[in-house]
Order: C-alpha cells, then sequence, then structure tokens
C-alpha cells in the first residue's frame, strides 16, 4: 500500500491549525479582560490631586455647559445704560 | 498552575510527535498513513473525557448549585466539541485511503456525527438564554441526557456491522499490538489529555473573569 504522506500530514496539521487556533482565542479573550479590567478600576479610584485621566474625564461633567445659577443670587438685570445716560 | 499545565502538554506534545514519527514502526498493511492513529484515537479519548466530566459537572450542579461546576461542564463542552470536530475529521482523512471513502453512514460514524451536534445544540442553547442560572440548569440537563450517547458511540462497532474497527485499547484483552505501537499511542494519549486539562483550566478561569465583569 502506498505511504500517503499528504493525508498523514493533513490530520497532523489540521489538528495543530485547530488547536492553535483555539488556544489563541482563548489568550486573546484573557487580554481583552484585562484591559477591561484595568479601564474599570482606573473609574473606581477616589480622586486625586493630580489631573485625572482620560478615563476619569469622561466621567465628569463637561466644564464648557452653560453654568446654570442658584436663583437665590440670581440679581435682577441691571437697567439699559444708555437710558441712564445724561440726555444733553 | 494553568501556565505549568501549559509547558507541561506543550512538551508532552512534542515527545509525542517524536514517539510517533521517531519510534513507531511503519505499519505492513496500511503503510505511513497508520500513523494517524497516533492523534485520531487520543483526540477521540479526549471527546469522551471531556463529555464524561460535562455530565459530572453537571450532576454536581444540579444538585449543589455550585458555580464552578457549571464553569467546568460548559469549559468542558466548548473543548470536547473542538476534540469532536478534530476526531472527526482525522478520522475521515484516514478513512479515504484505507476505506476508499471520506465518510460513510454507519453506527459508529454517525453516532459520533450525533454526539458532535448534541453538544454543539449544548453551546447554542448557552449562547440563547440570557438568563445565567435558568441557562446553567437547561444546560446541566442536556449535558446529562447528551452523555447517554457515548456508550453508543463505544459500542457500536460491537452492536452493529460497521466499517470503523474496533477500539484498541478500551476493549476487553488489552492492546494486541506491539509495544513500539503501544507507547507512542500511550504517550500521546497522555499528552492530549494533559492538553485538555489546561485548556478546560484555561476556559474556566476566562468563564469566571467575564462573569465578574458582567456583575
Amino acid at each position: 500500500m502506498p505511504d500517503n504522506w499528504g493525508f498523514v500530514a493533513a490530520a497532523y496539521g489540521l489538528t495543530a491549525a485547530v488547536l492553535l487556533l483555539y488556544w489563541r482565542r482563548l489568550v486573546r479573550k484573557e487580554k481583552e479582560l484585562t484591559a477591561g479590567k484595568r479601564i474599570r478600576h482606573g473609574h473606581n479610584q477616589p480622586p486625586s490631586d493630580s489631573a485625572p485621566s482620560v478615563a476619569e474625564r469622561s466621567h465628569q461633567p463637561s466644564r464648557t455647559a452653560h453654568p446654570r445659577l442658584d436663583p437665590d443670587t440670581k440679581s435682577s438685570l441691571p437697567t439699559n445704560p444708555t437710558s441712564r445716560a445724561p440726555q444733553s | 498552575m494553568v501556565r505549568a499545565l501549559g509547558w507541561l502538554s506543550a512538551v508532552a506534545l512534542a515527545l509525542g510527535l517524536v514517539m510517533a514519527f521517531g519510534v513507531a514502526p511503519r505499519e505492513s498493511t496500511q503503510g505511513n498513513v497508520q500513523r494517524i492513529m497516533y492523534v485520531h484515537p487520543p483526540l477521540a479519548w479526549v471527546a469522551y473525557l471531556a463529555f464524561g466530566v460535562v455530565a459530572v459537572a453537571s450532576i454536581v450542579y444540579l444538585a449543589r448549585r455550585r458555580a464552578g461546576a457549571d464553569r467546568l461542564a460548559h469549559a468542558s463542552a466548548e473543548v470536547g466539541v473542538v476534540f469532536t470536530g478534530l476526531a472527526i475529521a482525522t478520522g475521515s482523512i484516514w478513512g479515504k485511503p484505507t476505506w476508499g471513502t471520506w465518510w460513510t453512514w454507519d453506527a459508529r460514524l454517525t453516532s459520533v456525527a450525533i454526539l458532535f451536534v448534541m453538544y454543539l445544540g449544548y453551546l447554542l442553547l448557552r449562547g440563547t438564554i440570557e438568563d445565567g442560572e435558568r441557562a446553567a440548569r437547561y444546560c446541566a440537563v442536556l449535558g446529562i441526557i447528551a452523555a447517554l450517547d457515548m456508550p453508543l458511540v463505544h459500542f457500536s462497532v460491537y452492536w452493529w456491522r460497521t466499517l470503523h474497527q474496533p477500539p484498541s485499547l478500551m476493549k476487553p484483552g488489552g492492546f494486541s499490538g506491539s509495544a513500539t505501537i503501544l507507547w507512542p499511542l500511550l504517550v500521546n494519549l497522555a499528552a492530549f489529555t494533559v492538553l485538555y486539562a489546561y485548556l478546560v483550566a484555561k476556559r474556566a478561569r476566562l468563564l469566571r473573569a467575564e462573569t465578574e465583569a458582567l456583575a
């Protein structure tokens, strides 16, 4: 009977390729989870005096938003200065 | 521990390759294509082992509701599906030059295909049910029912007339070939068993981390 080395190579090659791909998939998932965990830990850290990280800044309210005044501190609108201008 | 298992399986697999191609002789009737025997039965053995572990872990889960048992069953089912698929594929590759066909609907091949589909269904069921506790409960029941196919797979070569040969090792009277064939086979069986343990440990650890990340 002929040796059929091609069939032997196919069987061993397929087994090696599939097992390697499955192992790499597990390693990749593990790395993704570790990275995700690191980001979450970054969110849970207490605020420090130093500048906040990018992850922390993303959860802070925007500083460019219009400030809302407390109604008690509101002052009446100034009158139009032009209307009080001395008449010459 | 998991890392050590990984290195051990790499060394054992390398040794298995050396035994399969360097120590085992060329078989007189089949020629060198018989060397597929050093990879195909170990893959099939690990498939049996994996689904046996799924059944035992499922029983433990249903009895004690331990999350660890559920994770072990899930991980073992996934690894078992990979090994069963490979066992079917390598058997098909071996079948072509020796039987003259890639596939035939004989009792052994069909019962293994049913086993493969049942555990694919197991993994699909896990993916479709969102409630983790309900998914674990349903899958535990399916894992036990699916394991009932394993004796059918093993004894199919005795109960029906099949193209597939009877088992080489797991049979009454043990192995009947020479030691130069037996030892490479045993080394590869051990190597694939260690690899199974490594992959299941890694997958189970990953499942735990995923659960913690979602909590």
